[in-house]
């Protein structure tokens, strides 16, 4: 059974595979991580590298066939999600769980006024009548600073903005108070000035209600100023999984090295941007070594070969590969190095 | 006077890139314009919602008791109590649409709607230089780039390649220009005939420019894509079969492929994976080296945009609101929206990202159709004072070769920090520029 020392979310050993014609996709591939209350974890990777099949898995959204989650557990406040019944999924997602998709475009009816969406997951969660809910929903409305929610309340979601309607999104989804809030890219399809205010917006809403989070990206800046954990994933693995800042700072593994080295610095000079080489792999055919061994700098022949191990660098910092301790201890040796500059 | 003078000149003729040395530009907008007419549209004025209402229902009881009186009259209604109720229900409802089409007319007021895309942009954009063009998602930045190729009807303006106005010129005499100025687009997935073999996609404007043929057009195909970093086993592949990034390789081969002098690179990385960004970005950067070409980077994307450009143009609805060196634009921005724009962006560095005071403007960029009057900025600027929702502020050159648009500062004082509240020291030159125009 779980312990309930202050973890919202324990996943343990997570696999989902998605069953299709050119075999199996293990598209997560033994995921593990504890979240505990009112921190952000957050989750990087490419696409197709399993963030938001991740995600969907947790609130046991999987579409089966063909997906299945073959093995693992999530718990949630010490209850198994993932052998509950679909009834009783339910009556946790939404409420105590909360989900912020990219698109806020296709992710809201547009058939349907936003009050009547906002107020159905009150109605349907709190029980709250008509009249309750709509003063709710003009309250939550107002939190994530809509101005003249009153009036605005009875439009529907085409009359908004990209960025009021993520931010509808995410009213929607605070209305029940959850504990957990996973948003899933919230931010891509946003304009930078955008995307500062909604950020903004989900830190705030953190400190007052303490919600834990779940902020799924591609982009590394997004995740560095936004959480306390990160998990970089690639090809359905966990590759690297520390504290934020520790993971920034020294990092155990060639990929998030890559990573961290391929984004334009703007305080740098100009140069030659680092690239890393070749492509994301085809999840369906994976190579038989460490999947990232292809594109990998340091590879050597024990890397095309075995599969690497999940090194324990620090007592939260993991890295699954041959060399983590080496890549780690370099990083670190070099962190110092450029902090004296 | 002579310092507004002089100003005002600078604003006709870009700086020369290098210090002393006059280049002439390769391509030369001059007050480029591009105004999509949406036509006419009737609006009710806000609040009059309640009298539409009140006049359709009004409309819809009187047009059906007229056309039940007739019904009745004339023998065509229904004897059962349901279906005349139906019938006079069905009624009603289509008498209660007409009458509110035509309360809209009576009550309604005709607005006619004009997207100002581009709205006055004048650009000098000089050989072998990235000139990086950024802006929030409808300010205009891609029409802007589509206008200088002419692929968009431009409403008034000059565009100059290498001294010839474009936009006189006739279509066959384009097609001739076409050659040298190439366009990457940003969807490396629709923007690929999905019928077609890479081999013909990078070979087809060979042929439409009769640049080679048969053989010789194979040997440069092969050879192009061995300059964008694609195995020339791909030839005979579609483009289904390629990743995202590989598409984006093919449609360099194929901009490439008629040797152009100035590519209009329209969000070239965004829909790629960011470690396949890098690897966009550094052929690109390599392209031009090797084949002394000059970019117009256009990207929402200010790390990329930093990393890319030599110059930097910042777009806000329609009109470019600053333009300077990349590092100058970032290390020492003097527009307020350029402060809050680059204090937006998120720096993959936890321990900064803490320490930083992050300037969050407040609402959304305003709709490009009937765009606000004065300075674009003034709804969402925090400096904003009166006379900035009248004055329409010209770029000036606040520093030398950095130029801003905003009348809360002038090259006396080109810190919007310092300058005493309530004053605008641009405003003179403002006006002066807005008389002699």
């Amino acid at each position: 059974m779980s312990t309930n020392n202050g973890n919202v979310l324990e996943v343990k050993d997570l696999r989902t595979y998605f069953h299709t014609e050119d075999g199996t996709v293990k598209a997560v591939d033994g995921l593990t991580f504890n979240l505990k209350r009112g921190e952000t974890l957050g989750i990087v990777g490419e696409s197709g590298s399993g963030k938001s099949v991740t995600n969907l898995s947790i609130i046991r959204l999987i579409p089966s066939p063909p997906g299945e989650i073959v093995s693992g557990e999530v718990y949630f406040r010490g209850q198994d999600l993932l052998k509950l019944s679909e009834r009783e999924v339910r009556s946790i997602r939404g409420r105590r769980i909360a989900m912020v998709f990219q698109d806020p475009m296709s992710s809201l009816n547009p058939f349907m006024k936003i009050s009547r969406q906002l107020m159905e997951t009150t109605e349907l969660h709190l029980g709250h009548t008509k009249r309750q809910a709509r003063e709710h929903a003009i309250k939550m409305l107002e939190t994530v600073g809509i101005p003249d929610a009153r009036e605005r309340i009875d439009n529907y979601p085409h009359e908004f903005s990209g960025g009021m309607r993520q931010r509808v999104m995410i009213a929607m989804a605070l209305s029940c108070e959850p504990e957990l809030l996973i948003a899933d890219e919230p931010t891509t399809a946003l304009d930078v000035t955008i995307q500062a205010q909604i950020l903004e917006l989900i830190k705030t809403l953190k400190r007052v209600t303490g919600t834990s989070v779940i902020l799924i990206s591609h982009d590394l800046g997004v995740v560095a100023g936004m959480t306390d954990q990160l998990i970089v994933m690639y090809a359905g693995k966990a590759f690297e999984q520390a504290p934020t800042r520790e993971l920034f700072a020294t990092p155990g593994n060639p990929y998030t090295k890559g990573l961290l080295r391929s984004v334009p610095d703007p305080t740098d000079e100009q140069g030659k941007l680092y690239q890393i080489p070749g492509l994301p792999p085809d999840v369906a055919h994976l190579p038989p070594g460490c999947p990232f061994a292809p594109r990998c700098e340091r590879a050597e022949e024990i890397c095309h070969r075995e599969f690497p191990p999940f090194v324990q660098l620090t007592a939260e910092h993991h890295s699954l590969c041959h060399f983590a301790r080496e890549v780690f201890e370099e990083s670190a040796g070099g962190g110092s190095r450029t902090q004296q500059h | 006077m002579s310092t507004q003078e002089a100003n005002i000149d600078a604003v006709q003729h870009m700086p020369p890139l290098i210090d002393g040395k006059r280049e002439e530009p390769l391509v030369a907008i001059r007050d480029l314009f591009v105004h999509f007419d949406l036509g006419v549209k009737r609006e009710l004025a806000p609040g009059k919602g309640r009298l539409r209402i009140i006049l359709s229902t009004i409309g819809a009881c009187v047009g059906c008791a007229v056309l039940v009186l007739l019904a009745i009259r004339f023998g065509y209604y229904p004897a059962a109590g349901w279906a005349r109720l139906l019938v006079t229900a069905f009624v009603f409802g289509i008498a209660f649409q007409i009458s509110s089409a035509l309360a809209l007319l009576v009550i309604g007021k005709s607005v006619r709607r004009t997207v100002k895309a581009v709205d006055g942009v004048s650009l000098d954009i000089y050989p072998g230089e990235t000139l990086g063009l950024v802006g929030e998602s409808g300010c205009g930045k891609s029409t802007l780039g589509r206008a200088i190729l002419r692929l968009l009807k431009i409403t008034s303006g000059e565009v100059f390649y290498r001294g010839r106005d474009l936009s006189k010129l006739s279509s066959r005499e384009m097609r001739q220009h076409r050659r040298h100025l190439q366009l990457i687009f940003q969807d490396p997935y629709g923007s690929l005939n999905p019928r077609m073999t890479v081999g013909q996609i990078v070979g087809e404007p060979l042929e439409t420019f009769r640049i080679a043929r048969g053989r010789e057009a194979e040997r440069r195909v092969q050879e192009l894509m061995e300059t964008v970093g694609l195995s020339k086993r791909f030839i005979k592949r579609y483009p289904h079969e390629f990743s995202g990034g590989q598409r984006q390789r093919i449609g360099i081969a194929r901009a490439l492929s008629v040797d152009p002098v100035f590519i209009v690179a329209d969000e070239p990385i965004s829909a790629l994976d960011v470690s396949i960004q890098a690897q966009v970005m550094n052929l690109l950067e390599r392209l031009r080296r090797e084949k002394n070409l000059t970019y117009l980077f256009i990207s929402h994307d200010l790390r990329a945009i930093r990393h890319v450009s030599d110059r930097v143009a910042v777009m806000y609805l329609g009109k470019l609101v600053e333009v300077a060196a990349a590092k100058t634009i970032y290390d020492d921005p003097l527009m307020p929206y350029t402060k809050a724009l680059i204090s937006a962006v998120p720096v993959p560095d936890p321990v900064a990202e803490a320490a930083r005071q992050r300037i969050v403007l407040e609402g959304d960029v305003p709709s490009p159709i009937n765009p606000p009057g004065g300075c674009r900025f003034h709804t969402r600027c925090p400096y904003m004072i009166p006379a900035c929702q009248e004055i329409v502020p010209p770029l000036v050159e606040i520093k030398p070769n950095h130029f801003a648009a905003c009348i809360r500062i002038s090259p006396e004082e080109p810190d919007i920090e310092k300058v005493t509240s309530g004053m605008a020291p641009g405003l003179a030159v403002a006006k002066a520029i807005a008389e002699a125009g």
